[in-house]
C-alpha cells in the first residue's frame, strides 16, 4: 500500500514541480500576512489559471500557499494584534503581548518552529491515513455521508463560545444560506429571486471574504491613523540558532498541538481557528503558570501556531478519500483537484497514486520549507510591509477582496453578495456572534441535505433507511457522544468539586 | 500565453486601423463564451477545438476562450444568445441541458436564438449495474423491473439531463418503472454504484470506460459500437431501440452576417477530416461526432420536442 | 424615570434580534410554495433563528431592565459609514467605470480621507500596487477585470 508513496518520490524533485512549493510556500506567508486576504481566496483566485500547468505544479502550488499562509497569519497577529487569517486568532493572545515587551521577533520565531513542526506532523498523518481510509470508503453511501455530514454538525457545540443563542444564531444563518440556489434533487429554485447567478448557490469565498475581512478593514478606518503596532526595527530578531534553545520545553506543547490540529482537520466541518483554541486551552490547562498566560507567554504562541498548521494536510483526508472536504481551504483545493481530471474518492489512489502521494510529499516539504523561507529575514520583510500606515493598508485590502470576489466567477454580482454579507459581519463581529459556526453551517448544511434526500430516495421515502448498517449506526454513536460528552463531563467535575 | 497577448494586441491594432466595412473577418479576437468553469468537459472541449478552428479560419485569427459558470452553463448560453451577431462573439452549446432549460426554467433563449455551427463531442449514454445487484444482463434487468416496478434505484448526475431522458425512453420503451436517485454530478453517483449503495446508473460511456471490471456494463446507446469500448455491444443490437446521449457544441447567435456565417461554417466543417483534432479529443476522453448547420438545429429542434413531451408527461421540478 | 435611563429598544442587540425575526419571517413566505421535502431544511433553519432571536430579545430586554448600559458598536459611527460607503462606491465604480480607474482613484482616495496624507507616498503605493495587480493579473495570467458597463456601448 505505502510502495506507492516511495514511487511518487523522483517526481516531486522535479526542478518545476519543486520551485512550485517554494514559490507557493512565499506567496502563501505574504497572504497570510495581509488581513482579509485566506488561503481559501489565494488557493481559489489561482485554480482557473493552473489549467495549463503540470498537475503537480499546480498542486504544489497549493500546498504551498496553505502551509505558507497558516503561518504568515501569525505575523499581523503578532505585531498588529489582527489574524491574518481566522486560524490565527489565538496567536494574538500571547503573541502581541510578547510584540509589545519588544519579544516580537522571538514570538514569530516560535511561530514558524511550531508552524513547520505542527505542518511536518500533519503531512505524515495524511501520508500514513489517507491510504488505508481509501479502501474503506466505498462504503460509505449517502446515508453515512448524511452521518459524517450531521457528526460534522455536532461539532458546532465547541464552537459556540460564550454565548451558546448567539452561536446558535450564527450556525442557523450558515446553514440557511447553504439552501440558497437550486434544489439538490428537483433544481428548482430556493430563495434565488430570479437572479441566475444564485442558482448554484453562494460561493464559500464570497461568504469568507465578507465576513473575515471586511469587518477588520472597517476597523482599520475606524481607528484614527496612528501606528499602534510594532517598529519592525525593535523586533528584537535573533538568529534562529539562538531562539531554538529557549524553546526545550515546549515539546509536550507541540505534540499535544499537533493531535489535536490533526483529529479537527479530519473531522468534516472544524478548521484551524478551532484547533488553534482547543490547542491553546489544553496547553494553558496543564501548564505550570497558567497566569501568565495572555501576557506574553511564549508557549501560548506555540500551542496555536502548531495546531494551526496541524489541521492542513490532514484536512484533505477526509477530502481525498471521501470528497467531503474537511475545511473551507480543502474545498477549495478540491476544485483545484478537478480542473486536473483528478476526482477525489477511492478510484484517485488507484489511477493517479503518483499525483496523489507527490501531493503529500509537497505538503511534507512545504512544511519544512517554513523555516527555511519564513525565518528571520523574510519574516522582517513581511513585517516591515504591515507597518504601511493603517489607511493605505486598509485601501489595499479593499483592492484585494474586490479582486479576490470578482475572480471566482469574473462578475461583480458576487463582489455586491460580499458587500452584503460584509455588513453582516460587521454587525456579527460588534455584537460578538462567533463566526466558526456561519462557515460550518454553509460548508454542511448543504452536505447533510444533498445526502439526506438520497437516502431518502434510495429509500423510496422510508426514514429507517437511515439507520439500516453498522457505519451508519456507528456514526450516530458518535455524534450523540459529541453532543451529550461535555455536558457529562463537566458534569462529572463539578459532582467531585461538590464531594 | 504571451502568444496570446501578443496576437490580441496586433488583432486590436489592425482593427483601429484598417476601414471596418472593408476588412475581412476576423479582424479582432473571437471569444467563445465557456457555461462552465476551467477544467470541465465543456471548457476542455472548446480549449481543445481552439486552436484548430483558428487554423482554418485562416491567417491572424485568434480565439479567447472566456468561461462564465453559472446555473448549469445557462449563463452562459444566455451570454451568448444575447451577444451581438457580428461573428465575434461565440458560446459552447450542450444538449439535451440548454433546450431542457427552456422547459423547466425561465430563460432569455429558445431554440431560434441561435446559428448553429457544429456539434463536436456526442457522448453517448450506458446502462451500467453493480456487481452486487446480480442484474448483469439487459434481459435480467428488464425482468426484474417488470416484476417489482420501482424497486430499482437508478443512480444519474442530474434530473432533466441526458442521463434522465435516456430513462424515460428506457422506461417508455419496455414499459417499466424505476426509482431515480439524481446525484449532483456523475462522480458520485458512480461512487455510489461502485459501493454498491444504488442498483443501476445511466452514465456516459466516457465515465465509465475505465471502470468496466468493477461494474456491470450492459450496453451503449448509439447506433454503432463505440471506439471506446469496441467489445460493449449496442442496445439496438439487443433489440432495444435506445439511442441518447450527451452532446457538445458550438452555436453563434442568430443572424449572422452572411459571409461570416459561411465561413465559421466552412472552418467548423474541416474539423470532421481533421486527424490531428480527432486524435486530440480521443486523448480527453471526447467521443467526437461532427453535425454541422442545418442538421445540428434539426437535431436541437428534435430533442427540444422530445424534452417537451417528457415535461407534459412528467415535470421533474 | 430619570433623564439618564436609555431608550429601550434601540439597544444594538435588541435591533439586531428584531431584524432577524422580520428578515426571517420575510423568507419564510416563499417557503411555502416548496414541495415539502425541499422546504424542511430551511423553514426549520428560519424558525430556529426567529426562536432563538426571540430568546436573545427577552435576554438583552432583561439586562436593561436590570439598567446594564448596552456596550456601543461602535466610537466613530461616521468613519465605519464613510469606510462602507467608500467601499460601496468603489465597487459600484468598478463595474460602471471601468476597474483600473477606479482602483487607481480609490486607493490614494481612501488612505487620504482616513489621515494619510503624504503625497508621495500615496503615489509610490498607487503605482505599485495597480502594477504588480496588472503585471500578476492581467498580463500574467490573462484574467480580465470589468472594463466598465459606461465604455461598453
Amino acid at each position: 500500500m505505502y510502495s506507492d508513496l516511495i514511487h511518487a518520490l523522483p517526481d516531486v524533485f522535479a526542478l518545476t514541480n519543486f520551485a512550485a512549493v517554494i514559490i507557493g510556500v512565499i506567496a502563501g506567508i505574504v497572504v497570510g500576512a495581509m488581513p482579509g486576504l485566506s488561503a481559501t481566496m489565494a488557493i481559489s483566485v489561482l485554480v482557473p489559471f493552473t489549467f495549463g500547468l503540470e498537475p503537480l505544479v499546480a498542486l504544489g502550488l497549493m500546498a504551498g500557499i496553505y502551509n505558507g499562509a497558516m503561518y504568515g497569519g501569525a505575523i499581523p497577529a503578532v505585531l498588529l494584534r489582527i489574524p491574518g487569517t481566522p486560524a490565527a486568532v489565538a496567536t494574538t493572545f500571547d503573541g502581541y503581548p510578547m510584540a509589545q515587551k519588544g519579544e516580537g521577533g522571538f514570538a514569530l520565531q516560535v511561530a514558524v518552529v511550531s508552524s513547520a513542526l505542527g505542518g511536518i506532523a500533519s503531512a505524515f498523518a495524511l501520508m500514513l491515513l489517507a491510504p488505508p481510509l481509501s479502501r474503506v470508503t466505498l462504503l460509505f453511501g449517502p446515508s453515512e455521508v448524511f452521518w459524517v455530514a450531521v457528526f460534522g454538525l455536532a461539532s458546532i457545540i465547541f464552537l459556540l463560545g460564550g454565548n451558546p443563542i448567539k452561536g446558535l444564531i450564527s450556525a442557523c444563518f450558515g446553514v440557511f444560506v447553504s439552501v440558497v440556489g437550486s434544489d439538490p434533487i428537483y433544481g428548482n429554485d430556493r430563495f434565488t429571486f430570479g437572479q441566475l447567478e444564485m442558482l448554484d448557490g453562494i460561493n464559500i469565498v464570497i461568504l469568507l471574504v465578507g465576513l473575515y475581512a471586511l469587518p477588520p478593514v472597517i476597523d482599520l478606518l475606524e481607528t484614527p491613523l496612528k501606528t499602534d503596532g510594532v517598529n519592525s526595527t525593535k523586533l528584537g530578531t535573533e538568529s534562529l540558532w539562538k531562539a531554538l534553545p529557549k524553546m526545550k520545553g515546549f515539546g509536550m506543547t507541540w505534540v499535544r498541538g499537533s493531535l489535536i490540529g490533526i483529529w479537527i482537520g479530519i473531522l468534516p466541518g472544524a478548521g484551524g481557528s478551532m484547533a488553534a483554541f482547543m490547542s491553546y486551552n489544553e496547553a494553558r490547562r496543564t501548564s505550570k503558570n497558567p497566569d501568565a498566560w495572555g501576557e506574553g507567554e511564549p508557549e501560548g504562541v506555540a500551542a496555536a501556531e502548531t495546531a494551526n498548521n496541524a489541521d492542513t494536510a490532514s484536512a484533505l483526508i477526509p477530502a481525498l478519500t471521501l470528497g467531503i472536504p474537511g475545511t473551507a481551504v480543502a474545498a477549495v483545493m478540491l476544485g483545484g483537484l478537478l480542473v486536473h481530471g483528478l476526482q477525489p474518492g477511492p478510484m484517485l489512489f488507484r489511477d493517479n497514486p503518483d499525483i496523489v502521494f507527490g501531493f503529500m510529499w509537497q505538503f511534507l516539504f512545504g512544511a519544512i520549507l517554513l523555516v527555511l523561507l519564513g525565518g528571520s529575514l523574510a519574516t522582517n520583510s513581511f513585517a516591515r510591509l504591515l507597518n504601511l500606515p493603517r489607511p493605505l493598508l486598509g485601501s489595499v485590502i479593499i483592492v484585494l477582496m474586490l479582486i479576490g470576489v470578482y475572480s471566482i466567477h469574473g462578475r461583480m454580482f458576487d463582489v455586491y453578495l460580499m458587500l452584503g454579507f460584509g455588513a453582516v459581519g460587521w454587525v456579527m463581529d460588534k455584537l460578538k456572534f462567533p463566526l466558526p459556526p456561519v462557515v460550518l453551517g454553509l460548508i454542511l448544511g448543504g452536505f447533510a441535505e444533498e445526502n439526506l434526500r438520497l437516502a431518502l430516495r434510495i429509500g423510496r421515502g422510508d426514514w429507517m433507511v437511515l439507520f439500516q448498517n453498522t457505519t451508519s449506526l456507528v456514526l450516530v454513536a458518535l455524534t450523540i457522544a459529541v453532543i451529550v460528552g461535555p455536558t457529562l463531563k463537566k458534569r462529572y467535575i463539578d459532582s467531585r468539586k461538590a464531594a | 500565453m504571451l502568444n496570446i497577448v501578443k496576437k490580441a494586441t496586433i488583432a486590436g491594432l489592425m482593427s483601429l486601423t484598417a476601414g471596418a466595412a472593408l476588412a475581412e473577418y476576423p479582424e479582432k479576437p473571437i471569444e467563445v463564451i465557456v457555461g462552465y468553469s476551467a477544467g470541465g468537459g465543456t471548457d476542455v472541449m472548446a480549449r481543445t477545438a481552439a486552436p484548430f478552428i483558428e487554423k482554418y479560419l485562416g491567417e491572424g485569427a485568434s480565439i479567447v476562450v472566456k468561461n462564465m459558470p453559472g446555473a448549469s452553463g445557462q449563463i452562459g448560453v444566455t451570454e451568448a444568445a444575447n451577444a451581438d451577431p457580428d461573428g465575434y462573439t461565440l458560446g459552447t452549446f450542450n444538449l439535451p441541458g440548454m433546450m431542457a432549460r427552456t422547459i423547466d426554467r425561465e430563460a432569455d433563449y429558445d431554440r431560434d436564438s441561435f446559428t448553429y455551427l457544429a456539434n463536436v463531442v456526442n457522448d453517448p449514454n450506458v446502462i451500467v449495474t453493480s456487481k452486487g445487484s446480480g442484474l448483469d444482463t439487459l434481459d435480467k434487468l428488464i425482468a426484474d423491473a417488470k416484476e417489482n416496478p420501482g424497486a430499482i434505484t437508478v443512480a444519474m448526475s442530474s434530473l432533466g439531463g441526458d442521463d434522465h431522458f435516456a430513462l424515460i425512453k428506457l422506461q417508455n420503451a419496455t414499459e417499466t418503472e424505476f426509482t431515480i436517485v439524481p446525484f449532483k454530478g456523475s462522480a458520485p453517483a458512480r461512487t455510489a454504484l461502485l459501493g454498491g449503495h444504488v442498483a443501476m446508473g445511466i452514465l456516459n460511456i466516457s465515465e465509465v470506460a475505465e471502470f468496466q471490471d468493477q461494474l456491470n456494463v450492459l450496453g451503449v446507446a448509439t447506433t454503432e459500437r463505440s471506439q471506446f469500448a469496441p467489445d460493449l455491444p449496442t442496445f439496438q443490437e439487443q433489440g432495444l431501440d435506445l439511442v441518447n446521449g450527451s452532446m457538445r457544441g458550438f452555436i453563434a447567435p442568430a443572424g449572422l452576417p452572411e459571409d461570416v456565417q459561411a465561413k465559421l461554417m466552412d472552418a467548423f466543417t474541416q474539423l470532421k477530416d481533421d486527424q490531428e483534432f480527432l486524435d486530440a479529443m480521443a486523448a480527453t476522453a471526447n467521443p467526437v461526432e461532427i453535425v454541422t448547420g442545418e442538421e445540428f438545429r434539426q437535431l436541437t429542434s428534435d430533442l427540444y420536442d422530445l424534452a417537451n413531451s417528457v415535461w407534459q408527461a412528467t415535470p421533474w421540478n | 424615570m430619570s433623564e439618564s435611563r436609555k431608550p429601550r429598544l434601540t439597544r444594538p442587540e435588541t435591533l439586531t434580534a428584531i431584524g432577524i425575526i422580520l428578515v426571517a419571517a420575510g423568507f419564510l413566505i416563499p417557503t411555502v410554495d416548496l414541495r415539502p421535502i425541499s422546504a424542511l431544511l430551511p423553514a426549520a433553519m428560519l424558525i430556529g433563528l426567529i426562536v432563538l432571536s426571540v430568546f436573545l430579545l427577552l435576554a438583552d430586554q432583561r439586562k436593561a431592565k436590570a439598567g446594564e448600559d448596552a456596550a456601543p458598536m461602535t466610537k466613530s459611527p461616521k468613519r465605519v459609514l464613510g469606510a462602507f460607503g467608500l467601499i460601496v462606491a468603489y465597487a459600484i465604480a468598478t463595474d460602471f467605470l471601468g476597474f483600473y480607474p477606479s482602483t487607481a482613484v480609490t486607493i490614494p482616495l481612501v488612505a487620504w480621507i482616513f489621515g494619510y496624507r503624504s503625497p508621495i507616498g500615496l503615489l509610490i503605493a498607487t503605482v505599485i500596487v495597480v502594477g504588480t495587480i496588472w503585471a500578476i493579473f492581467d498580463f500574467g495570467m490573462s484574467q480580465d477585470f470589468p472594463a466598465g458597463r459606461l465604455w461598453d456601448r
